[in-house]
């Protein structure tokens, strides 16, 4: 199992160091131009305050955006999701399924491995790209606000990485359960996947019927603005979490081990 | 000696679709054992139960006296399979693979792999990517062999090699059975069953028919693939 996945983190290297760049390098540009552009913000944060439930949906209605910490949490908070989302979709959706895709799972499957093994290392694989993804762009986003002289609200900052790495497993776990469906990677399922849970969440915000409801989506515990203002997460957003996570995984081991596998 | 291989009333469907229909199938230890048929007929969807790429509906298979579904690692542990398609991971180097098929096995066959890249003249710097279907035979034959297995199943190993290759692929397979492996070999080429098999099977519709010998003529082996 310890060689399938040092194999599965290596063939994903790349993959990684590429999207946790971009996302990371996006998230420390916005950083480090948040001093060039500190008054158009300020003035655009006051117009977006100022428009009701469309504010409650970036954010901007509870945090001021003439702070650094302020304009991270809606500007890099936006970035940080939607990017991490997609990446999280991305390295979960083809992981399993490539091997029929690619023809390399009678190869693979020949070997002296059980399936359930295969997941697992797939899984853990998935698992370590993810805290890879978080731990650069927690770090080139730190770097930003130290190269702006400013100091870093740890906790909120701790609270905004490690919110944003749940989601990114739950993500990861529903894509990883439709992984092990079927011999085709995809992709375009998996970011569409990503995409509606983040758009549930921007629509649950200004739709005020919905607002009860957001829960049910990822996006909901990592609303950077609401963390950065100190607002608490609805216990049953970590609940309904834990529970998609759980349920991916046990779905993915349970229906790659029983299915018939293209050649 | 003992049956390196017992199938017992073996049935597979595709949903509606056939697949395999009531196969029994002995192959004996230290055997080479063809396995001739048209396309579809299920001699791969046979392969594949046995190797447990597939979930059969009925009946059971013992492979090296071990149950196919309970001792399935323990199986594969002792079995070299060669696929029809020879694909593996694209941007590996050739003796990565190699290398990484040891290494799951939990093995160093370094020495028996280098024996066999040497005869079947194995690019192993290339990268898979870069190989033609004959050359990714020829790696998918250093995989299934490296290990000294029991059991060889071989699905239609020597398309794309070229004549000196598969006569070097005969002499190993003559060489690893003479020091006591058995072989399946599932194969279109009717000179293939006649010059090296030592019994043989044929399927048609998804039902098999145990031939009283290997050595058949031509007429009768088209007869064969011809429409019921």
């Amino acid at each position: 199992m310890k060689t399938i996945l040092l194999k599965e983190i290596k063939l994903n290297f790349k993959n990684l160091l590429i999207w946790s760049l971009v996302v990371g390098g996006v998230g420390l540009a916005c950083i480090l131009m948040y001093q060039s552009m500190q008054g158009e913000i300020a003035k655009v944060g006051d117009a977006f305050s100022d428009m009701g439930s469309f504010s409650d949906a970036f954010g901007m209605s509870t945090l001021s955006m003439a702070t650094l910490a302020g304009y991270f949490a809606v500007e890099v908070g936006t970035v940080h999701g939607l990017g991490g989302g997609m990446f999280a979709a991305i390295a979960a959706i083809g992981i399993l399924s490539k091997e029929e895709e690619l023809h390399s799972g009678e190869f693979l499957l020949s070997l002296p491995v059980s399936r359930k093994k295969v997941v697992a290392a797939k899984g853990i694989c998935v698992l370590c790209m993810l805290v890879a993804f978080t731990l650069i762009c927690g770090c080139l986003y730190a770097l930003g606000f130290a190269s702006m002289g400013e100091s870093l609200p740890a906790g909120d900052f701790m609270r905004f990485m490690l919110g944003q790495f749940l989601m990114n497993i739950e993500i990861a776990a529903v894509c990883f359960a439709v992984s092990s469906l079927s011999g085709k990677n995809r992709m375009g399922m998996g970011l569409g996947i990503a995409l509606l849970f983040y758009f549930y969440d921007l629509i649950g915000r200004v739709v005020p019927d919905l607002k009860d409801y957001l829960f049910i989506g990822p996006y909901s515990y990592v609303n950077g603005a609401e963390i950065f203002s100190g607002k608490s997460t609805p216990a049953a957003a970590f609940v309904v979490a834990a529970a998609a996570i759980v349920c991916g995984a046990v779905f993915a081991f349970w229906y790659y081990d029983k299915r018939d596998l293209a050649s | 000696m003992g049956n390196a291989i017992e199938i017992e009333h073996l049935t597979k469907s595709y949903g509606k679709n056939r697949g395999v229909i009531d196969v029994s199938l002995k192959v004996k230890e230290g055997d080479i054992f063809g396995f001739i048929g048209p396309n579809g007929a299920g001699k791969s969807t046979t392969i594949r139960s046995m190797l447990g790429f597939l979930k059969f509906n009925e009946g059971s298979i013992k492979i090296l006296g071990m149950d196919s579904v309970k001792d399935h690692e323990e199986i594969l542990r002792n079995v070299g399979y060669m696929p029809s398609e020879a694909w593996f991971y694209d941007s590996m180097k050739v003796s990565d693979v190699i290398r990484y098929a040891a290494d799951v096995r939990g093995l160093d066959c370094s020495e028996e792999a280098a024996k066999i890249c040497e005869k079947m003249k194995v690019a192993t710097d290339k990268r898979i990517k870069e190989l033609s279907l004959g050359n990714r035979k020829k790696v998918s034959i250093v995989c299934a062999m490296q290990h000294k297995p029991k059991l060889f199943i071989f699905d239609e190993p020597t398309g794309g090699l070229d004549p000196l290759m598969q006569k070097h692929f005969f002499e190993l397979i003559n060489e690893y059975v003479d020091k006591g492996a058995t072989c399946l070999l599932s194969t279109h080429v009717l000179s293939e069953v006649n010059k090296y098999c030592r019994s043989a099977a044929i399927m048609r519709e998804g039902r098999l028919t145990v031939l009283d010998s290997p050595k058949i003529d031509d007429d009768t082996f088209l007869k064969f693939y011809e429409d019921e």
